[in-house]
Order: C-alpha cells, then sequence, then structure tokens
C-alpha cells in the first residue's frame, strides 16, 4: 500500500493551506467588524427583549438598568390590538408600496430599455431622487401636501382649474378611504387603510422608483434579444413578448427586487414620522416610541425582535420561491 | 502577506481594546473650571425651533466665552421632538455627550426620578427666586428639588386678524369663550374665511398642550392635586367637547388634525384663518413683512375664559429651563454659562427675541417699548395652566394624544374619550 505523504510535504496543499489563511487574513477585519458593530448589539438587544430595561444616571454614571422579565415584553405585545393593528397598517404599506414600485418599475425599465436621443441622460437623472435623503424628502413632500392653497399640490391643482378656489384638499387626513362604503369602509378602517399613509406611499415610491427601474432594467438587458427577435418571427405581439419572455426571464431580478424592498418597506420610519408623528403607528413608529419617547429599552427590543421575524418569514417566503424558480 | 497579518493582529487588537474600553470606562469626575490659557468645550443641547435663534445663541457663547476665555460652547441645534430622545442617549453613556440641556418642563419628573440631571437648590440665591415668578420655578420642582434653571418662559397666546373681525362687525376680540365662539360663527357665516380657527391638532405632544390650555380655559386641570386624571369630569370634558365642537361645526379648520404648530402659524400669517392659539414664537413672525401677509392686522390678545370663570385667561405653559447632566464631568462649567445665559442682564439685552422669564424685566418700560403686548403676555403667563409632573408622563401624553385625536377624528364621542383615558392612565399607575 502506497504511504500517503504528510500534508507539510505536499507542496500543492502546502500551496492551499496558505490561500486559506491568505483568505482567513482578509476576512477577519470584516468579519471583527461585524461582530463588533452587528453581532454583540444583536445580542444585546435580544438580552434587553427578556429584561425591563430603562436608563439611569447613578454616580455620576449614566447606562441601562435591567431586570428580568421572560417573556413579557413579548406576550405584552402579541396579546396587544394595538399591536396587531400596527402589523396590518404596516403589511397594508408593504404590499401597496411594493405592488405600485413594480408596476411603474417595469414601465420605466421597459421604457428605458429602447433607444431613443437622450437616453443616457434620461437614466442618469432617473437616479436624482434615490439620491435626495429620506428627510429632505419626507419635508419636500410635507410642503407639496400642504392642506392651504398655498400648498403646492393644492396650488397647482386649483391653478390648472382642477380644484375650485375654495377648495382645498387635506392629502394627509388620516380618514380611512372609502369610510362611508360599507363593508369596505370597515375594511378599511381595520386595516389602517387612510388617505394620508396612501399618499405617503406616493411620497416614498417618488424616492425609490428609481432604484427599482435601474434594478429592472439590468435585468431587462441580460435577456437575449434573439428571443424577441424569434417571437417576432413567430408573429408574438407587442403584448405577449412581454408576457412570455421578458416577464418570466425577469421573475429572478423581480424576486431579488420584492426581498430588499420589503425588508425596506416593513421598517419604515423616517417619512411617516416627519409627516405624520405617531398618527400611523406603523411598527417602525411603536418601536421608536417605546425605546425612545417612553424609554421601554426592553419592550422596544422585544418589537424590534418580532419585526426581524415577521420579516424572516416574508423573506423566508421569497426564498422559497427563488428556489423554485431555479429548480425550473 | 505578512502586512495582512499584522492588519488582523491590529484590528484584533483594536477589538479588544475597544470591548475593555466600554466595560471599565471609569466614572467621570467633575473638572475643575479651567484657567484662562486651557480651553474647555461645554457641549449644550438646544432646539431650532422656537425660543431663542441661533444667531442670538452664539452671540451669547461669544459674550461668555469673552468673559470666561477658558470655556467655549459647541451647541447642538434640534428640532423640538428630537430633543428627549438625545437627552435620553446621552444620559445611557457613562459620560454624558451634552453637559447642559434644554429642559422641557413636562420632563422634570421623569428626569429628576432617573437622576439625569442635578438638582440646582444649593446654587440659586433668594434674589434670584424672588425675581422669578412662582408659577415658572414651580414647572421645574420635583419631589420638593428644583432640577432645572428657567430659560425660556413659553406659553400660549391668542393671535387673531383685527382686520377679520371688524369686517364681521367686531370692534376686537373675545373677551369670553362664549364671545369666541359666537365671532367664529360670524365670521364663517358672512364667508370672511371658511374655518376662522386653526391650532395645531396634530398627534404630537402639542394636542395635549392645546386640550390643557382649553380645559384652563374652562377654569380647570385634567389632573387633581395629587396628579390623578380627572378629564372624563368639569373642565376636561368640557374642552374636549368644545374642541369636537368646533370642528364639526367646520368652525375649526380641519386640517389641525395633521398640522402642528408652525403650520398654524402658516395658516394664520398667510390670511386663512382669523384665530391661532399658539406659543410666543408668532408674534415675531406674524409682524414680520417677510413672512407674513396680515402684519398690519395681526394682534396678540388674551385667552379667552368661559362665563363664570374668575380668572381674566386661561394657556398652557410650555417653559423650557436649562439643566445640567448628571454624568457631565464638565458640571462647574456648565452651570457658570447656565448662569450666564439666564440672567437678566443677558435677557435684557435680547428682549425682541423672547419674553423674559425675570419679573423685573416683565415690567420694565423697556419691555413694553419692545413688546406693546407685554401686557397681555403678563396676563397670560399669571393664568398658565401646567402638564401633569408624573415621572411617566412619556407614556401619560401618548394616552391623551391618541384619544383626543381620535375624539377629534369623530372615532370616539368626547364622553368615550376622556372615559378612555382615565382608565388607561389609572392602568399606567398599577
Amino acid at each position: 500500500m502506497k504511504k500517503r505523504d504528510a500534508p507539510t510535504n505536499s507542496p500543492r496543499l502546502s500551496i492551499h493551506t496558505s490561500e486559506e489563511k491568505f483568505a482567513l487574513a482578509l476576512v477577519t477585519p470584516a468579519f471583527l467588524i461585524t461582530v463588533l458593530i452587528v453581532l454583540i448589539p444583536l445580542l444585546y438587544a435580544f438580552y434587553l427583549s427578556f429584561n425591563r430595561a430603562e436608563v439611569i444616571v447613578v454616580g455620576g454614571q449614566g447606562g441601562l438598568v435591567t431586570e428580568f422579565s421572560g417573556l413579557r415584553n413579548y406576550l405584552y405585545f402579541l396579546s396587544s390590538a394595538d399591536f396587531w393593528y400596527s402589523v396590518r397598517t404596516t403589511l397594508y404599506f408593504t404590499v401597496a408600496s411594493l405592488a405600485v414600485e413594480l408596476v411603474l418599475g417595469i414601465i420605466v425599465a421597459l421604457l428605458l430599455n429602447e433607444e431613443f436621443r437622450g437616453r443616457g441622460l434620461v437614466r442618469t437623472l432617473l437616479i436624482l431622487p434615490w439620491a435626495v435623503p429620506t428627510v429632505v424628502n419626507a419635508r419636500m413632500w410635507g410642503l407639496i401636501f400642504e392642506p392651504h392653497a398655498y400648498g403646492a399640490l393644492n396650488g397647482l391643482l386649483q391653478t390648472l382649474h382642477l380644484l375650485g378656489p375654495e377648495r382645498t384638499i387635506n392629502y394627509l387626513a388620516p380618514i380611512p378611504l372609502f369610510q362611508n362604503a360599507p363593508l369596505l369602509g370597515e375594511l378599511t378602517s381595520w386595516l389602517g387603510v387612510t388617505r394620508g399613509l396612501t399618499w405617503i406611499i406616493v411620497a416614498d415610491t417618488w424616492k425609490t422608483l428609481p432604484v427599482v427601474a435601474l434594478l429592472l432594467l439590468a435585468g431587462l438587458q441580460s435577456i437575449p434579444l434573439d428571443l424577441y427577435s424569434a417571437a417576432k418571427v413567430d408573429g408574438a405581439n407587442a403584448w405577449q413578448r412581454f408576457w412570455l419572455i421578458t416577464l418570466p426571464l425577469l421573475r429572478p431580478i423581480i424576486l431579488i427586487v420584492l426581498v430588499y424592498r420589503t425588508m425596506e418597506l416593513f421598517r419604515v420610519f423616517d417619512i411617516i414620522y416627519i409627516l405624520m408623528a405617531y398618527t400611523i403607528p406603523v411598527l417602525g413608529v411603536v418601536t421608536f416610541q417605546q425605546s425612545f419617547v417612553f424609554g421601554n429599552f426592553g419592550k422596544g427590543a422585544a418589537i424590534a425582535f418580532l419585526i426581524g421575524l415577521l420579516v424572516l418569514l416574508l423573506a423566508n417566503g421569497y426564498i422559497r420561491l427563488i428556489d423554485l424558480e431555479e429548480r425550473e | 502577506m505578512k502586512r495582512v497579518l499584522w492588519l488582523n493582529w491590529f484590528s484584533l487588537l483594536a477589538l479588544a481594546a475597544i470591548l475593555l474600553s466600554a466595560c471599565g470606562t471609569p466614572t467621570p469626575t467633575v473638572a475643575p473650571l479651567p484657567t484662562e490659557d486651557e480651553t474647555l468645550v461645554l457641549h449644550a443641547l438646544y432646539m431650532n425651533q422656537a425660543g431663542y435663534s441661533e444667531e442670538v445663541l452664539q452671540e451669547m457663547a461669544q459674550q461668555f466665552h469673552a468673559d470666561n476665555p477658558g470655556v467655549g460652547i459647541n451647541f447642538t441645534f434640534v428640532k423640538y421632538d428630537e430633543l428627549h430622545d438625545k437627552i435620553v442617549t446621552s444620559a445611557a453613556a457613562s459620560t454624558a455627550t451634552y453637559d447642559v440641556i434644554l429642559l422641557d418642563l413636562i420632563w422634570t419628573a421623569e428626569f429628576g426620578h432617573k437622576g439625569y440631571v442635578i438638582p440646582l437648590d444649593a446654587r440659586i440665591t433668594e434674589e434670584q427666586k424672588a425675581d422669578i415668578a412662582p408659577a415658572i420655578f414651580d414647572a421645574f420642582i420635583y419631589n420638593g428639588q428644583l432640577w432645572a434653571f428657567p430659560f425660556l418662559a413659553n406659553f400660549q397666546n391668542m393671535f387673531y386678524n383685527l382686520a377679520h373681525l371688524q369686517a364681521a362687525g367686531f370692534d376686537g376680540p373675545p373677551a369670553t369663550l362664549e364671545e369666541w365662539y359666537a365671532q367664529m360663527v360670524a365670521l364663517k357665516e358672512q364667508g370672511i374665511v371658511k374655518y376662522p380657527y386653526i391650532d395645531s391638532w396634530n398627534r404630537k405632544e402639542g394636542l395635549v398642550c392645546d386640550y390643557v390650555r382649553t380645559a384652563a380655559q374652562f377654569g380647570g386641570d385634567l389632573f387633581d392635586e395629587n396628579g390623578q386624571p380627572i378629564m372624563d369630569q368639569g373642565a376636561g370634558l368640557r374642552a374636549l367637547q368644545f374642541m369636537r365642537r368646533l370642528l364639526d361645526e367646520e368652525l375649526a379648520d380641519p386640517a389641525a388634525l395633521t398640522t402642528d404648530e408652525p403650520g398654524a402659524m402658516n395658516a394664520l400669517i398667510s390670511g386663512a384663518a382669523t384665530f391661532n392659539t399658539n406659543w410666543t414664537f408668532v408674534r415675531g413672525n406674524m409682524l414680520d413683512p417677510e413672512k407674513s401677509n396680515i402684519v398690519a392686522a395681526a394682534r396678540t390678545g388674551l385667552l379667552p375664559t368661559a362665563e363664570g370663570v374668575a380668572a381674566p385667561a386661561g394657556t398652557v405653559s410650555g417653559f423650557q429651563g436649562l439643566a445640567v447632566m448628571a454624568n457631565s464631568d464638565k458640571q462647574a462649567a456648565a452651570w457658570r454659562w447656565i448662569q450666564f445665559a439666564t440672567s437678566a442682564e443677558v435677557q435684557q439685552q435680547h428682549l425682541e427675541s423672547e419674553f423674559p422669564i425675570w419679573s423685573s424685566l416683565q415690567n420694565s418700560e423697556q419691555e413694553q417699548e419692545i413688546n406693546p403686548d407685554a401686557g397681555f403676555y403678563a396676563t397670560n403667563l399669571a393664568n398658565a395652566h401646567h402638564r401633569p409632573k408624573v415621572a411617566h408622563y412619556p407614556e401619560v401624553s401618548a394616552i391623551i394624544q391618541e384619544e383626543v385625536h381620535d375624539c377629534l377624528l369623530q372615532i370616539i364621542s368626547p364622553e368615550e374619550a376622556t372615559a378612555e383615558m382615565v382608565q388607561r392612565i389609572n392602568a399606567l399607575e398599577e
């Protein structure tokens, strides 16, 4: 029987080990930073979620004082009707925003995928809203939605005679959509579907549509043009080419956009807090209120983990879809 | 390769150093005041929404630095809504991020109870106490101790458009709450304005202030002397019924439900509304031709009380004080800055900006010349009601905001809203 060489005597294995070390050396700083700024705070927040935790200053030194409370923080939310209302409202914001962003994103991407003069410039300009900071975007839309005649949108509609001189619209009014319609009004009230939240979806979409459109555009450009040529030869019209070629081949990128945007939308805070304060209690606003306004850091951590769990469930659904896609 | 490994070790060491420093941060010691050739920088947290402007505060800081060459002031200006969170975060650090903070009176109990700020009783003099109205000092007292020195004498006033009133056939502002209501009805019926009244009734702290103020106009409070909620009866209930009625009858602008204080002021100074009950910052804006359409017609007045209420006015306080963080390591210098910024001498130089906290300045000829409305201010101030001083005030406030807002949105009745408030606030106590 041939005796195996010791690993140290094999030049190939030695190179392999040396490459592994080099790779490890490259990865370690990033790993350590991740541990420091992600993993340790995450574990600490998880610990806090099982505690009653508040900030106090004793003897000139500030800090967080904790007292173990078991599952009480989680049960507080899970048994609260307000929490489930927040879940429904956040889900509406997420699902409605996603639908609008995807439909408009595909239309914009299809347009930008066509040859036309100045296409490069339009593509560059498209990214501008994405570059606007969220807070600035919220303030800007606050001025646009101002409910009096001097509000930008009301002023525009009055100038165009689409609104009478005495008429103004309170776009951000927290009243349920179709509130006077039987059943439908009750459903919108139950879901937290208000006029204010719906207009906020418009404001948020204006900012995030460019990135969705650009991601989809990248997906469109990877579709071989031969497929369209062949389809044309076979007599497929534009709708059939879109439905039978573009959409199926865009599915992987659509799923990526869905995962990415769901995570962002479900954690929404800035734009809603700035425009509506606590009027629309999406989960992000409730988390902020519990932690930094009430000073209940244990409850704040617990609801943050519940949000994480809900996002994980949604992401899991998407990942299964992606798996299914790959198997097909 | 060696370089990468070296970087690796460096990262490990840095991580270890950070973790060790986090575990073993020493208790901050109180630094002595610096000598002239040393520079100590105080970090001060202020708001840039109302009160003294950034320019005025920077001017004060330069003046202070000239008198105290070793001490500089580094301001952080945030919106009012961000103040509380910044202070809590600063308190959570072993050494404070901010040495001096602007303390809204509603946080007195919370910050005193949790030890965020130091008591100032031993540092104030009898002369100072004698020249500041007890109502102002009282706002910053919790458990018998003073936690902040009064800085801004902020309170709500009635601001109105005299031209609108004259066009409706009135000579001046209302003397009673009932007269105010009658004027609003007349203004609407005559088509002078669509909505005569605008207020800041979005779901924020301002809504609680407006509710407390309306209750004061009915001669009462939302809480009794022992801090127990009583808004389901008397003035509290009548106040909410009145607010709701103004919306139901379209006398109050429904946009109020999504409007904050600056937004409500804009409706007044644009000429869209006749009345706005708001904080003192409105006066400067409504008289500024660059911002206001109603400069000639803009007036300040008393907040009228209901018939049968003995007080000539009823309003809500929004006093703000300066406090020293308990985990600051520059407490002596911080107190020196507070003494300077709140002094009568400094406030006297900025009477155009703010109504002074000092009684001697409020009644001075200089103030009367600068602010012809000082008499109204003084009467309103003397009849200011405070929001409750309870350690868990943010939660109490959130309950009031939610129930009052739901009532004004016509989801629940005033009776249901007030009963719900009492029940939920009592449940918090348990």
